[in-house]
């Protein structure tokens, strides 16, 4: 099913890139230009230009979009602009989700205290990318696989179910990579903190009924696995990008 | 032309195009005089060490008497040593063959007849020039002590002490930092020449034919002067006359003011030339580096990559034509040059080898236009080189594939694809970026496995990684290009291949490390 709206705030490459990579997830998609009007007779894409200010009611947005089921990206070029507009939007609409743009660590800190529910530092990704590239380039190829392309391999969330056999068994009793062909990579636990499987805390972890895994596999697998131990999530806590 | 200038040039022809004549003349220039020359540091540091051999057995003989066996060794082994390396600086000083192939192709060219005797003046010429160099005749000097029975030849062993020059790139350094001073030292030497010449004449005039002075000849006149106006003053000579007193007084102001003029002089060529120094210096330690990284232009993102490479223990170095940039480098810790990557120039002046030492180019300035000249210049250089470029506009995407990219990467088209992963994959997403960043400790590390593993680890079973607490997600099999994820416990591993694992940092370094250790049971 598609999300209702994504709205897009600024006019430029960032915006444009978002736009033709999220189209088949919305289905609308809007642009907000601050300068709307040479925007709109300069736009040769397929999206659509509004216009707004930061000064903006945002009457243009609540009249004809749901915004609980929209998403915000705040791409904004100046820094400050793009501060300032993310708070304006958190004020006006709490249970929107927005995703910011940061093109440094500062900035980054700032737009999460404005309320962006996601930052993405640019900077960072790309020399993230870049290094990885030269130093692990088997690891980025893999990644990209599971991340960008259309691949079998996917990772999940599976929440345990309340009925299943392995419910007060020990984390290292359990051998799901040989038996369902999913491995394990980390747990989230009742009070929502996550932990890498084999990290020293969580060794002698029983498994409880609250516990999520983050599995691994192949999308038939992890199917298999779930109608065993439980049901497949794909939401997310947001808490650890733009660390 | 006659037979015997036939013969000549036609045996100079000859010589020039003969591959193994000049690749034996190639190497001795290079051990002798080519300072990027790997292998030249040793042949330094042996006649180094001959010199300080030489200079102790010298020091040593003037109380004791030294074993036969070693005043042999420092007379005759080591000069002839330096006559050997004199005969090789005199042959590779200039080419011979070259100079005779030049005169014959420019007689011919101007329709002249060939003249060997302007040849052979002109190569004596060129060779006297050699001879007559200061560097050559310190060589010769060092060589004298060989006729040892004249007592003061054996004092040219000091002249060794000045092969030093040769060999230290440091004192290379402070004379080519001094003499840029030249003027200002020949004032000196003039100004300091006149003072002692008429202070040695007045004081001689004014003392010598006083019977209670010490001062009765011209030469100790000039002794006075010298020891007076350096402002060291042994006191063992004094003037004891009042007009005496009177040009003592005026040759001690002088002498302050030459050795203020001389601190002065020596401080300021250095004050002028410490950049140079330091980036000679720098050059130096790149060029002795086995492999590293070069960032061509340090913005932000590439702050980042170099930050991040540092961290995975590699050289950085970073090349950008702009000073503030550099400065920015250097105190990020970062070695750095203020070259114009974009100049071919600027790899040769630093000399580094980009086929063995470099192990990726990266274009990080945000500029396209500067990223898609860098490449060029680079792959002018270098075709095989793995140049990995930042494009700020896809619209130059073409162009910096057409320079020569082998990767590239468009952050604008990076926000699309991570906003698309957020939205479509959001678990996903989260995982891998704890991963990348090494979150509580965690990280996905490849290991590859090298022909003594693959030997002593048949199957995947072998490789005990549980007991390590090492997650194994899967084989990279780098020939087919196949990643076998969760392989079962059968699967053959083969040298060459990759296991990517997942785990707490300290915990891969311990399962690759039994991996390297582990023998076949």
């Amino acid at each position: 099913m598609k999300n209702t709206t994504a709205l897009i705030f600024g006019y430029n490459d960032y915006a444009f890139e978002i736009a033709k990579n999220i189209k088949n997830n919305y289905k609308k998609i809007y642009i907000f230009s601050l300068e709307s009007e040479v925007d709109r007779l300069k736009n040769k894409s397929e999206f659509e230009i509004k216009s707004f200010d930061l000064s903006d009611k945002w009457d243009v947005i609540t009249d004809d979009i749901d915004i609980e089921n929209s998403i915000a990206f705040s791409v904004l070029e100046d820094n400050a602009e793009n501060i300032f507009l993310t708070i304006s939007l958190r004020s006006s609409f709490p249970s929107l989700n927005i995703i910011a743009l940061s093109n440094n660590k500062e900035t980054a800190s700032k737009l999460q205290m404005a309320g962006a529910n996601k930052v993405i530092p640019l900077v960072q990704t790309t020399a993230e990318m870049i290094t990885e590239m030269l130093e692990k380039p088997i690891v980025k190829e893999v990644f990209h696989r599971i991340l960008f392309e259309s691949g079998e391999l996917k990772i999940f969330k599976v929440k345990m179910n309340n009925s299943n056999y392995y419910l007060g068994k020990s984390l290292s009793d359990i051998d799901w990579d040989k038996k369902y062909g999913v491995i394990v990579l980390a747990i989230v636990e009742e009070d929502m903190n996550s932990e890498f499987i084999y990290s020293s805390k969580i060794k002698h972890h029983i498994i409880s009924e609250a516990d999520m895994f983050i599995i691994v596999g192949y999308e038939s697998d992890i199917e298999e696995f779930e109608k065993v131990v439980g049901e497949k999530h794909n939401v997310v806590s947001w808490s650890h990008w733009s660390r | 032309m006659g037979f015997i200038s036939r013969f000549i040039v036609d045996f100079a022809y000859f010589l020039n195009t003969l591959e193994s004549y000049q690749h034996v003349k190639r190497f001795f220039y290079d051990i002798l005089e080519n300072d990027k020359y790997q292998y030249k540091k040793y042949f330094d540091i042996l006649m180094i060490s001959l010199i300080f051999v030489s200079v102790a057995i010298l020091i040593a003989e003037v109380k004791s008497n030294v074993p036969k066996d070693i005043e042999l060794f420092n007379t005759y082994v080591i000069s002839i040593i330096f006559f050997i390396e004199y005969l090789f600086r005199f042959w590779i000083s200039s080419s011979i063959t070259e100079i005779i192939v030049n005169s014959s192709e420019h007689a011919f060219m101007l329709g002249r007849e060939f003249s060997l005797s302007k040849t052979f003046f002109k190569i004596i010429q060129v060779k006297l020039n050699f001879i007559f160099s200061v560097k050559a005749i310190i060589d010769l000097l060092a060589i004298l002590p060989f006729f040892h029975e004249l007592r003061l030849l054996r004092l040219f062993v000091l002249f060794r002490v000045f092969k030093l020059f040769r060999y230290t790139n440091s004192f290379k350094i402070f004379t080519s930092v001094l003499s840029t001073k030249k003027f200002e030292f020949f004032i000196l030497l003039m100004f300091a020449s006149i003072v002692i010449s008429v202070s040695s004449i007045l004081i001689y005039v004014m003392e010598a034919n006083n019977p209670d002075s010490p001062v009765n000849t011209l030469f100790e006149a000039v002794y006075w002067s010298i020891v007076t106006i350096s402002t060291v003053g042994y006191g063992d000579i004094t003037p004891i006359t009042i007009e005496g007193r009177v040009v003592a007084m005026f040759v001690i102001t002088a002498g302050i003011g030459v050795l203020a003029f001389t601190t002065s002089i020596v401080v300021s060529a250095l004050t002028e030339k410490l950049d140079e120094i330091k980036e000679v210096r720098t050059i130096e330690d790149i060029r002795k580096l086995k492999q590293f990284y070069l960032i061509c232009g340090y913005e932000s993102v590439a702050k980042e990559v170099a930050k991040k490479l540092q961290n995975a223990r590699n050289n950085v170095i970073v090349l950008d034509e702009e000073p503030f940039r550099i400065e920015n480098a250097k105190r990020d810790g970062l070695v750095a040059l203020n070259y114009d990557p974009g100049l071919t120039e600027s790899y040769k002046k630093i000399g580094i080898d980009l086929k063995t030492q470099v192990k990726a180019i990266l274009c990080l300035r945000e500029s396209d236009v500067e990223n898609v000249y860098t490449t060029l210049t680079v792959r002018s250089l270098n075709k095989e080189i793995n140049i990995i470029s930042l494009l700020m506009d896809d619209i130059n995407r073409k162009k910096l594939e057409f320079a020569g990219v082998s990767e590239i990467l468009y952050p604008k088209g990076l926000v699309g694809l991570i906003s698309k992963e957020l939205i479509g994959r959001p678990v996903a997403f989260e995982v891998i970026h704890a991963l990348r960043n090494d979150y509580y400790g965690v990280a996905i590390e490849e290991i590859l496995i090298d022909v003594r593993m693959s030997e002593n680890i048949v199957f995947v079973t072998e490789l005990h990684n549980s007991k390590f607490r090492v997650i194994l997600l899967g084989i990279y099999k780098k020939e087919k290009k196949r990643f076998l994820f969760n392989p079962i416990d059968s699967t053959l591993l083969q040298s060459g291949d990759y296991l990517l694992v997942i785990g707490n940092s300290i915990f891969i370094r311990e399962f690759e490390k039994y991996l390297h250790k582990k023998m076949k049971v």
